[in-house]
């Protein structure tokens, strides 16, 4: 530049540190409280609208050792569809593997569809391979009762007497 | 972090230079310090609505599977029915049903359990219809269990005889309806 030209420039010093820091700091926050959907649910299509319940009430579901009855329904055919899903990977797998009827490209699945009896025997070799899982009913609320009632018989049968229901903190 | 509010006047000596220059700005420094205060408060609310949409658990204990037939003395037993339309009633003993609103429910319990002739004997039955819905099933339960915070405080006021305070019992169960009990909650409107 040959010249110098002077630009008459109006003054809006602003200093931009603190905005860059706040930003940060958000984001390191919502990096940290993000919960990733677990194998399952990212597997799923279904949506399963808990019942509510007061939120007096403040025990939390295990992420570990935990098996679960899903009940939901199917948002095609509004039929009931049991699923049962477990969190432990080598638990599952052997699980898995023990029980018949399991196809084999679904063995590498976190939840299965499942008729009563695959459920039986599902329950049962969950509590064979470890006897410390805790179970939960997660069913959808606008079921019948006797969908719910048949999956606390077999968990009744298998001697799993102490299990949680799911279900969502009232508004 | 940096403070942004600074009344500034742009007179920081430049490196390299023996004078100051004072170029003349006009002054717009912002002050940060509430863009700082509102994001801290977002940020705190968003910590607390994260945990609370963590999915809750209501805890159950049920008996194995019962073969025998238990007897039970009519004035220890509190029956909650929940009909096939989700109408709840209510019957102490052998009487018959009479109607409830869920809020009731609560102090219903706490009234029955309370109530000094059967105080921690009273067995609790919810008996439910195979079609009533599980959504309002699960709300009965919560709010006995919500009943169960009082009646525990109200007994643990009594002592037993090592001078301890008395042990909530709690007796509870809940099952299908049987057929003549179907039929008397037909009967009732």
């Amino acid at each position: 530049m040959a010249k110098k030209v002077k630009v008459k420039r109006v003054g809006f010093a602003i200093d931009m540190t603190p905005l860059v820091d706040i930003t940060f700091l958000l984001l390191t926050f919502f990096m940290f409280t993000a919960t990733f959907k677990t194998q399952a649910e990212s597997e799923q299509k279904f949506v399963i609208q808990r019942p509510a319940t007061s939120p007096s009430d403040t025990s939390k579901l295990p992420d570990r050792d935990l098996a679960t009855i899903k009940i939901a329904i199917d948002t095609a055919t509004f039929d009931t569809v049991y699923y049962y899903e477990v969190i432990n990977e080598t638990d599952r797998l052997t699980i898995w593997q023990n029980t018949q009827g399991i196809e084999p490209e679904m063995m590498t699945k976190a939840q299965l569809p499942v008729t009563k009896e695959m459920l039986d025997e599902l329950v049962r070799n969950t509590r064979l391979v470890n006897s410390t899982t805790l179970f939960a009913i997660d069913a959808d609320k606008r079921l019948r009762f006797e969908y719910i009632n048949d999956a606390m018989d077999i968990l009744r049968k298998n001697r799993a007497t102490v299990f949680s229901y799911v279900t969502d903190k009232q508004q | 972090m940096a403070g942004g509010g600074q009344i500034s006047r742009g007179s920081r000596p430049k490196r390299g230079k023996a004078t100051r220059r004072e170029p003349k700005r006009v002054g717009f420094s912002l002050d940060m310090t509430p863009l700082v205060d509102i994001t801290f408060l977002l940020l705190t609310f968003f910590m607390f609505t994260t945990t609370m949409a963590a999915p809750q658990v209501l805890d159950m204990t049920i008996p194995p599977e019962i073969d025998v037939e238990v007897e039970v003395r009519e004035s220890e037993l509190l029956s909650i029915f929940v009909r096939d339309d989700n109408k709840i009633f209510w019957a102490k003993g052998s009487d018959d049903p009479k109607p409830i609103v869920l809020k009731d429910i609560q102090a219903l319990s706490e009234r029955e359990n309370l109530d000094p002739a059967v105080r921690n004997k009273l067995i609790v039955a919810l008996k439910v219809s195979k079609d009533a819905s599980y959504g309002p099933i699960v709300q009965i339960l919560d709010k006995l269990n919500l009943a169960e915070v009082k009646i525990t405080e109200e007994i643990a006021k009594e002592l037993d005889e090592n001078g301890e305070p008395k042990k909530r019992e709690r007796r509870f169960t809940i099952a299908i309806q049987t057929e003549d009990e179907i039929a008397k909650l037909q009967e009732v409107q």
